[in-house]
């Protein structure tokens, strides 16, 4: 071997680590609360017999929990998933990286958007029954009930689960707002927003009231540069899905002012899920005597 | 070995109860003609291929006669009853169907020409032109298109429809069909059961966000129109009519050729739909259902006993309850019901309870349903994920999904059927799994919505009193019960053994 051959041996080596170290760089994850957007299919993996499965994401070299806060939807196959999100600290979630984030599902059939790991034992889910969850209180009379019922097999038809409720607002009243925020392209809200929703529609109910709401659309900014912009009409749709269910629950339309605004917000891709939204807001009037 | 005879045994109780049905002729009294002026007791016994049902009529014994529900009202000489026997646990079998077509040479008003006969434009004398109905059970449902709101507005539709095949001939008929002057779409489905309705017109008890949201899509119910309140719209397949009062009038406009019953008339039909329960109270081989030591859920007292539209798919109350105390395997136990029913089939029952609460498989492309915030694919049992109201197993939410029965490529092959090609706009959101063209034998509530996303939905059924009223699906697919459990391991690769496939047969045909 001669120099030169040693240097040239040498040049490609430390080149050869050069790339394995960007490789290296870019498929570690960006750090806690850095943002990541980006669209791609989502994977999900089994995680045992009794339990749900999970979803992750790969993305530039790294695998990312696709994980909604409650009620927000979870992923499906077949379909593509815009995910706007930042780096979250924490264990792996579904043996990825954990984010805080926003998944919306992108409407169109995607075939290419099929796997599913089978259980493995890498990642088991947890059971989610009446025994596993609650206060330490609440499974303790829950295994009491199962114990009555398997000793009175009547028991069993007996509904022990409550009754919905939510609650009721208290005078005096001020000026409520209530922000709804949606998944892209989505006027779909969640349990929470809808039972606030019903706490601000009895005030509304209840005393003279104004009430105020506004329709946006978004549009979302991803790491790779790129746009997506939901319909111009979700602006408008999502309003009028509100006033509807207040109209439904006994507002009445005279007491109720409407508006959207056409034009998409967002696309700083820093969290601009909070650009699809609704704002609403219950405003007390002055009582003529 | 052992396993070979457990199947053996349980075979043997499979055609036990088969033999059954032919040594046992369902007296000429179980159908209720219009008009009959027969009474209805209190609590009336049928046989069926597995055993009796029981009719618990609750509010006492009716004479029929004169009233509503079993009176003809229309031109056709049908009556609610017509479609709604209690032999058949207020539904209509295709074998009852067929024994009735017999018994009339096809001239009961039951095979009348609107919607008994696959076209009215066939010549009705003859059997072939009922074929849907003898065969599979199945009436004509006349839909206008484009929809229609419950306020008689037109709704623009989210997609295109055309016929693709039409072996009956009535979409393509000039006079019925699509490009008619009336365009009009026929589907073919199964009458509802008219009993154990508490369950199906109570709001939902428990649910997220509250009960008067559709949990799925956070929207309203729709409400009676009369009363204003909301409703839990259960009724229909295709959620059509909000209520039992609604249902009647469209009813007997549709099926009956009769004008709108008068609100006398309605009342009296509502009120004795409202309280009448129907369950199988008797079982050729697992003996009695309703004494001592059986499942609590069993018959139809359960039902009227019952707390309504209450989520079954906790650990405590499972969906129909226990059936624990049938599933005693010790060799002890079995000697000492060696007098008794066959222990074996009473713990194949139990057995069938608990895969049909227990056993997850995974759940997907079901539009409708995965869509709606739960995910594709989400691993759930039958009785937790679609049939999860206690003591009938139907879907509170109320679940309209297209399970994939009407549309391809999960149908069964249904030559029978027309097909139709939907098309959605450009600008709408397309059915989640089928995308943006759909080959389906009925759109189901996208008819009545106007919606790509509701291509192919219907709603889920109650599971009550499922012996006496084969075939199942609201299109027939399913000729009997081993059928329906087959349709259910083929669709979801769920991979159920031969024996868990009698467990649940056997099971259902307790209900």
């Amino acid at each position: 071997m001669t120099a030169t051959d040693a240097t040239i041996q040498r040049s490609v080596l430390v080149a050869a680590l050069c790339v394995a170290g960007v490789v290296v760089s870019a498929s570690a994850a960006p750090p806690v609360g850095e943002p990541v957007n980006f669209v791609a299919c989502p994977i999900a993996r089994d995680t045992g017999p009794d339990t749900d499965v999970c979803f992750f994401a790969e993305y530039e070299g790294e695998r990312y929990a696709l994980r909604n806060p409650t009620d927000w939807g979870n992923p499906q196959l077949l379909h593509r998933v815009l995910v706007e999100a930042r780096v979250a600290d924490g264990a792996p979630v579904c043996g990825a990286t954990p984010l805080d984030a926003r998944i919306s599902i992108l409407p169109e059939v995607d075939a290419a958007c099929d796997t599913i790991i089978p259980f493995d034992g890498a990642v088991r889910g947890t059971p989610g029954g009446i025994f596993n969850r609650g206060t330490a209180e609440q499974r303790a009379a829950a295994r009491e009930l199962a114990r009555r019922a398997a000793a009175e097999p009547a028991l069993s038809l007996v509904p022990v689960m409550p009754e919905s409720s939510y609650p009721s607002p208290v005078p005096p009243f001020t000026t409520e707002t209530l922000t709804v925020y949606y998944p892209f392209g989505s006027d779909r809200a969640t349990d929470a927003d809808m039972l606030e929703l019903l706490r601000l529609t009895e005030i509304a109910n209840a005393i003279p009231a104004r009430v105020e709401v506004t329709g946006y659309r978004g549009a979302s900014r991803l790491s790779n540069g790129n746009t997506l912009s939901e319909r111009s009409e979700m602006a408008r749709q999502r309003a009028q899905k509100i006033v509807a269910i207040l109209h439904g629950l006994g507002v009445d339309p005279n007491q109720i002012e409407v508006d959207w605004v056409s034009t998409a917000g967002g696309n700083s891709g820093q969290d601009d899920w909070r650009s699809r939204r609704i704002e609403l807001r219950v405003i007390p009037l002055p009582v003529n005597d | 070995m052992i396993g070979i005879v457990k199947t053996a045994l349980l075979l043997l109780a499979a055609t036990l109860a088969l033999t059954a049905v032919a040594q046992t002729s369902r007296e000429a009294e179980s159908w209720w003609s219009p008009g009959d002026s027969r009474v209805l007791p209190a609590v009336v016994e049928y046989d069926n291929a597995f055993g009796k049902l029981r009719v618990l009529n609750a509010a006492g014994a009716i004479r029929a006669g004169e009233h509503a529900f079993f009176a003809p009202l229309g031109e056709n000489g049908r009556a609610c009853v017509t479609c709604h026997q209690p032999s058949d646990a207020m539904g209509l079998s295709v074998e009852t169907i067929n024994r009735r077509w017999r018994e009339t040479a096809g001239t009961d008003p039951l095979f009348a020409a609107i919607d008994g006969s696959d076209c009215p434009n066939l010549p009705q004398q003859e059997a072939a032109s009922h074929s849907l109905l003898l065969e599979r059970g199945l009436f004509r449902i006349p839909l206008p298109w484009p929809p229609r709101s419950s306020e008689g507005s037109v709704i623009d539709p989210e997609f295109t429809i055309e016929v693709v095949s039409d072996p009956a001939g009535c979409n393509t008929d000039p006079v019925y069909g699509l490009h008619s002057e009336n365009p009009t779409i026929s589907v073919y489905r199964r009458p509802r059961p008219v009993a154990n309705l508490k369950y199906i017109t109570e709001l939902s008890h428990g649910v997220s966000p509250h009960e008067y949201f559709y949990p799925n899509d956070k929207s309203l119910l729709p409400k009676d129109p009369d009363t204003g309140a909301f409703v839990a719209h259960r009724l229909m397949s295709d959620g059509r009519e909000p209520t039992l009062k609604t249902q009647a009038v469209s009813a007997a406009i549709g099926h009956l050729e009769s004008k709108r019953p008068t609100d006398e008339q309605l009342a009296e039909i509502v009120a004795f739909e409202s309280q009448i329960y129907a369950a199988q109270s008797f079982h050729n081989v697992a003996g009695p259902l309703t004494v001592a030591g059986t499942p609590p859920v069993l018959g139809p007292e359960a039902l009227r006993d019952g707390a309504p539209a209450r989520l079954g798919n906790n650990p405590i109350n499972r969906i129909f309850g226990s059936f624990a105390m049938w599933a005693g395997s010790t060799p002890v136990e079995q000697a000492s019901t060696a007098a008794g029913p066959p222990l074996e089939v009473q713990q194949s029952v139990a057995r069938g309870a608990d895969i049909f609460y227990l056993r997850r498989f995974m759940i997907r492309d079901v539009g409708d349903y995965n869509d709606k915030g739960l995910g594709n694919p989400f691993n759930r049992s039958c009785g937790s994920g679609c049939h999860n109201m206690q003591l009938i197993g139907m879907d509170l939410a109320p679940g309209y999904m297209d399970l994939g029965l009407n549309s391809l490529p999960w149908a069964n092959n249904r030559p029978d059927l027309p097909l139709f090609k939907v098309e959605c706009h450009a600008d709408a959101k397309p059915q989640s799994y089928l995308g943006r063209i759909i080959y389906t034998h009925d759109p189901g509530r996208a008819l009545i919505t106007g919606k790509c996303i509701d291509v192919g939905a219907t709603l889920t059924q109650q599971m009550r009193g499922l012996a006496a009223r084969a075939p199942y699906f609201a299109n027939g697919s399913a000729a009997n019960l081993r059928e329906l459990v087959d349709f259910y391991d083929r669709r979801f690769n769920i991979g159920y053994t031969e024996i868990e496939k009698q467990d649940l047969v056997n099971f259902l045909s307790t209900l």
